[in-house]
């Protein structure tokens, strides 16, 4: 038993915050997370690194967090990436078959499944993830793998995400010098995704958007297949900036401001009146009209829902069955369901740990650390995914294995 | 200060539209023909030949001529070059009827057909009896139409190697990069023939619309110096805000240059820059800048600007080079070097150059006709000919030429001569296989005298000074078109890199050089305001985004609030 009892780590560098997640993935699959390390980025900026230094003493901070709580030495972690050099697109790769070569043979998959992750991408930039979305057999859709079946084109869709190479290099250099080893690389979004979306919200339709210090990242599903990825360099850290231009507050100020009184909402009546805040020896210290305080958040947060809509594919918010799922820290401010209502008109949701409702862990109910976590869901995927089917041996070993798969 | 019109040297020193013809030969050339027809290119005439005369019929040109009337009655060649041949015998007279007078003709033909490999090297022959200046755009059939086609194209381009100035093959091959796979076959076809049309309308814009910094027939020859070559051609066109970077990205983004990859093994790039009256030059600097990165440090940067107010707010970019065919997978590029004599070509271009040279010549002095110092460049001594006068001569001429243009048009002129330096730095290599032959030449004569008179803002000696280049145009390959079409910027830049061979220098006079720093001092001062326009952009504070990269999406800087944004507009 203790044996297919795996421990995974996710990393996420955040703008905001460095993250690390462990978590223990049981045999029957179940999660459970054993530590979180926390803590402030800094030397990050957009989601790339800014300050190769800073952002290592960060790190470290983390894994020494991580290890006292989780008790576990941690060797390898699943890296989430992110930045506005990554972008996905869909790809359709068409092979046809030999004339003498009536059914679909393992070759002829594997081919088209090449000829679809064929991107033409920037020289610069490499491929991170490309991911199989449905078969089309004859222009007739086919989830599962068309091995064997009978046709005459067989088709493949993929979705490919790419980034600038160089980037997503200095981000494992960053975790290899702590020192640490990088299991995988995998898209923040996608990442998250794992953890905030099951299967059923998948297959009905769900974007879900991560909007943290400095990036907002997406990703759509539909039809149970990934159909868009990206991320917008725009988040919680301009929502500061924004306030700190407007009304001449120093950022710090313009954070407490923004945490607590800020409101991203178009509802009026919350826009009246002075917010406030007093320092610890009890002075009024800031008085910023809300109505303008409100009215640049808003402004700001709405630009970047607007602009993650518009890149998403064309009548795609249309076919969004489940709704949007809002996590990272910026998705807490206050009245941001109430705003992406009115830019999507779908249901929105924070995730509530919709996926793992056996831990019992606080944070693990944190939108801010959705991503960490996801890290970990993927890991046991990929795991899953990646097990050899057993040889003789094991096959005999499974025979008398009480717990399944 | 004598006024000096533009348009009137314009007219006189560019090749007329209606020397400059383009020839469809056979089916693919039909369609090339077609292609360049719908883009309503100005400035030149279209003629098709086909043997096949139910396609001709279809055709767009204006002239059209059917071959082999007798032979094959009206019908194609089934794919017989032997046919092609003797059928475009037949027509011989027909066509050189129709070639008659024409300083640049481009040929396209798709090889590997009866018509187009048949009749292809004997109308480039024609052509070159005629004195026309001969550029062919050749596609290459693909690999399934099977080795005998192949053969026969292969047969037809090597002819044509020895029989044209400048050869471009297009493999109908690589054809897929040009289109998604899944899109239909009509919009591959579509997209080489629209390739083939972009090259050679940037070709005609090139070697027709006078430029502020001139590149003509020459310049576009060495960047297409290598026969059997493999033309990279990019072009991009774009507006907006950082328009530069982006019309480079455009261009490079052309599968012909492998996103700029190819760029690294070039020689020798041509880069002609066009934009509306808003063209600043800042904005070459930049794109020259960026256009570096790409191109290997020693390349030959042959750099030719232009102003056409009917680009508005757009800039355009085009690129050509041309990389040999087997360097494609080898990457050494010696053969190719600066000197005009790589083994296959010495024989093809050496009698080139002598059906050119009179026709350019001719040219010349139409075009100088009109100055009586103009007519005088001819009738120089040769006995004046010596290393310390051209040394002198170079000198002023990157000043004179300033001057000359400071007349009509300040700015040009200075942007003239900080964009020649620019262009200088590119080519250092090319002064040296000059030097020698600027001696046979030399009218350098004046410039003594100019070193002087040069400074002065007397258009007339200058007229002069920036038409010495012709001294080194005794290679005409390269030089002899720069008087042509409006020499101006060809000359210096020749100059200029003359003026960094020390040798030359020790000999000069010493007024010259100490004179023209000042000039062109003067010159620059008013204009680097220019780049200054940008600056609004960035004045806005950002908090703690100030300093990085502007973070532009759909226009907008994302790093400054909305809420700023928003009220402003």
């Amino acid at each position: 038993m203790a044996r297919r009892t795996k421990i995974h780590v996710g990393l996420e560098i955040g703008t905001s915050k460095t993250c690390i997640v462990v978590g223990e993935v049981k045999p029957d699959s179940a999660v459970k997370i054993l530590g979180i390390g926390v803590t402030k980025s800094a030397g990050i900026r957009k989601g790339g690194i800014s300050d190769f230094v800073q952002a290592r003493a960060c790190l470290k901070d983390a894994l020494a967090k991580a290890e006292d709580a989780s008790d576990v030495e941690i060797g390898s972690v699943y890296l989430s990436v992110t930045g506005s050099h990554m972008q996905g697109v869909n790809n359709r790769g068409t092979f046809r078959l030999p004339d003498n070569q009536p059914n679909i043979l393992p070759e002829h998959l594997t081919e088209v499944c090449n000829i679809a992750r064929d991107v033409h991408y920037p020289q610069d930039h490499v491929c991170l993830h490309t991911i199989i979305r449905k078969y089309l057999v004859d222009g007739l859709e086919q989830s599962a793998s068309p091995v064997g079946l009978f046709a005459k084109i067989v088709e493949a869709d993929f979705h490919v995400v790419h980034g600038i190479g160089n980037r997503i290099q200095n981000s494992i250099k960053l975790v290899r010098e702590c020192p640490m080893e990088v299991d995988d690389i995998v898209f923040a979004p996608i990442a998250t995704a794992q953890m905030a979306l099951d299967r059923e919200q998948r297959q009905r339709g769900a974007l879900l958007i991560d909007i943290g210090g400095g990036t907002t990242d997406y990703v759509l599903y539909l039809d149970g297949a990934i159909a868009a990825s990206g991320c917008i360099p725009v988040g919680g850290d301009h929502v500061t900036n924004d306030i700190h231009l407007v009304t001449g507050l120093p950022f710090s100020k313009a954070e407490k401001l923004k945490i607590s009184e800020g409101n991203a909402s178009s509802d009026p009546s919350l826009s009246v009146g002075y917010a406030k805040l007093t320092d610890e020896s009890g002075f009024a210290d800031v008085e910023v009209k809300r109505a303008i305080l409100n009215e640049v958040i808003r402004q700001r947060l709405e630009e970047t829902l607007k602009l993650v809509h518009e890149r998403l594919p064309k009548g795609a918010v249309e076919n969004i069955g489940a709704g949007v799922f809002l996590t990272g820290g910026t998705s807490l401010m206050n009245g941001f369901s109430e705003l992406a209502f009115d830019v999507f008109g779908r249901d929105i949701y924070r995730p509530e740990n919709s996926s793992n409702p056996d831990s019992d862990h606080p944070s693990y109910r944190d939108p801010r650390y959705a991503t960490a976590i996801g890290l970990i869901r993927y890991a046991q995927i990929l795991e899953t995914e990646n097990t050899k089917p057993p040889g003789c041996l094991g096959k005999l070993f499974r025979l008398f294995w009480p717990f399944g798969r | 200060m004598i006024s000096y019109s533009r348009d009137s040297r314009d007219s006189h020193e560019s090749i007329p539209a209606s020397a400059v013809k383009i020839i469809g030969l056979g089916g693919a050339g039909a369609n090339m023909l077609e292609r360049i027809a719908l883009d309503s290119m100005e400035g030149a005439e279209l003629l098709a030949l086909n043997t096949d005369v139910r396609t001709l019929v279809s055709c767009l040109a204006k002239d059209k001529i059917q071959l082999g009337v007798n032979l094959t009655k009206g019908l194609g060649t089934g794919g017989d070059p032997e046919l092609g041949h003797q059928a475009m015998l037949e027509a011989e007279n027909a066509v050189r009827a129709a070639l008659v007078g024409q300083r640049i003709v481009f040929l396209c033909a798709g090889l590997g057909g009866g018509t187009g490999s048949g009749a292809a090297p004997i109308v480039a022959r024609i052509a070159r009896e005629e004195g026309a200046f001969v550029v062919v755009f050749a596609t290459m059939p693909f690999f399934f139409e099977g080795r005998r086609r192949r053969e026969q194209a292969e047969t037809s381009l090597n002819q044509l190697t020895v029989l044209s100035n400048a050869l471009v093959t297009f493999d109908n091959n690589r054809m897929g990069e040009l289109v998604l796979a899944k899109q239909g076959i009509h919009e591959a076809f579509g997209a080489a023939d629209r390739m083939i049309s972009e090259s050679i309308k940037a070709v005609i814009r090139l070697v027709i619309r006078p430029g502020l910094i001139n590149v003509g027939l020459d310049d576009l020859m060495s960047a297409l110096r290598t026969t059997r070559s493999r033309c990279l051609f990019g072009s991009g066109i774009a507006d907006g805000k950082d328009r530069a970077s982006k019309a480079l990205r455009n261009a490079l983004s052309s599968p012909l240059l492998d996103q700029g990859a190819l760029l690294k093994e070039a020689q020798t790039v041509l880069v002609h820059l066009c934009g509306g009256e808003s063209l600043t030059l800042f904005e070459i600097e930049l794109l020259m800048g960026s256009l570096q990165k790409h191109v290997p440090e020693t390349a030959h940067v042959l750099f030719g600007a232009a102003i056409d107010p009917a680009m508005g707010e757009n800039l355009s970019i085009t690129l050509i080079s041309a990389l040999p065919e087997d360097s494609l997978s080898v990457g050494s590029r010696a053969s190719t070097s600066q000197i005009p004599e790589p083994t296959a070509n010495s024989e093809t271009k050496e009698p080139a150059l002598l059906v050119i040279e009179p026709a350019f010549q001719e040219i010349e002095q139409n075009a100088e006709a009109p100055t009586a110092i103009e007519t005088m460049t001819p009738k120089q001594p040769l006995e004046e000919a010596s290393s310390a006068t051209d040394g002198s001569e170079n000198h002023p001429d990157p000043l004179a030429e300033t001057i000359v243009r400071s007349g009509p048009n300040p700015e040009i002129g200075v942007e003239t001569a900080a964009l020649f330096q620019q262009s200088e730095r590119g080519e250092p290599s090319r002064s040296e296989p000059e030097t020698p032959k600027k001696e046979d030449r030399p009218f350098a004569e004046f410039t003594t005298t100019e070193s002087t008179v040069g400074i002065m803002p007397e258009p007339d000696p200058h007229e002069k000074v920036s038409h010495d280049p012709f001294i080194f145009g005794n290679q005409p390959k390269h030089r002899a078109p720069d008087k042509p079409l409006w020499g101006k910027s060809g000359p210096p830049s020749k100059a200029g890199s003359e003026d960094s061979d020390p040798s030359v220098k020790d000999i000069t006079p010493p007024s010259p050089p100490a004179r023209k720093a000042p000039a062109t001092q003067l010159k620059l001062d008013p204009k680097f305001p220019n780049p200054q326009s940008e600056l609004p952009f960035d004045s806005a504070p950002k908090g703690r985004f100030e300093g990085e990269n502007p973070n532009v999406f759909d226009g907008e800087d994302l790093d400054l609030p909305p809420f700023l944004r928003k009220k402003k507009s």
